[in-house]
């Protein structure tokens, strides 16, 4: 589960804004946000870098 | 950082990538039918063979590099990121299961109704390289439909 495009929406950021900021394309952003894909720990860690918040804020686990 | 641009312009390169790929599929079977459905007399000539090698060769290359042909570094990485990359790996598999699976049809079929090398091959290399050609082109198309 996550909170980017709260996240973003909060930064006032579109998707390719997000995208071009972390390094990946504006497809990937849409399907992290859709939660259809699981991003990488990396890109996680750039995701919540990029927006201001850490990883644990941005990604959790459903129990 | 990328510019918004790079991202925009990745975004229409992915796209018209999933459906050239996903035509060349098409493309390729049809191709690969039509070779089936002709005499084995003029089947094998060296022009149709030579053809078909390049094409194998070209849709290997690009599916091991996720599209060699485009330029720009910078567009090239985007097109290339973790959701393509992890989507080349998934029709790669998928490939290499079509071609044993299918090396195994082939070698069944081999008891009953002999094949020559070079049809079982042409058979075991195109549905491998095909399978995981369309399975690219549908899985990047899919993904450029959410949301």
């Amino acid at each position: 589960m996550n909170r980017l495009r709260e996240a973003r929406d909060h930064k006032g950021w579109t998707q390719a804004e997000l995208a071009a900021r972390v390094g990946v394309s504006r497809k990937t952003i849409n399907t992290v946000e859709n939660r259809v894909f699981t991003p990488s720990a990396t890109l996680a860690i750039k995701l919540a870098k990029a927006l201001g918040m850490s990883v644990e804020e941005l990604f959790w686990i459903e129990p | 950082m990328h510019d918004v641009h790079d991202v925009e312009e990745a975004e229409r390169m992915g796209r018209k990538r999933s459906q050239i790929f996903f035509v060349l599929a098409i493309v390729f079977f049809a191709g690969q039918s039509a070779y089936f459905a002709s005499s084995p007399a003029t089947r094998d000539s060296h022009a149709r063979m030579g053809a078909w090698i390049i094409l194998v060769f070209l849709i290997m290359m690009l599916l091991a590099t996720g599209g060699f042909l485009f330029r720009g570094r910078n567009v090239r990485d985007l097109l290339n990121d973790e959701t393509s990359r992890l989507n080349r790996l998934a029709s790669q598999a998928l490939g290499f299961w079509v071609t044993i699976v299918t090396a195994l049809a082939v070698y069944i079929e081999s008891i009953f109704d002999p094949l020559t090398l070079n049809e079982g091959l042409h058979i075991i290399v195109t549905l491998g390289v095909g399978a995981a050609l369309i399975s690219f082109a549908m899985r990047e198309r899919r993904a450029h439909r959410i949301g």
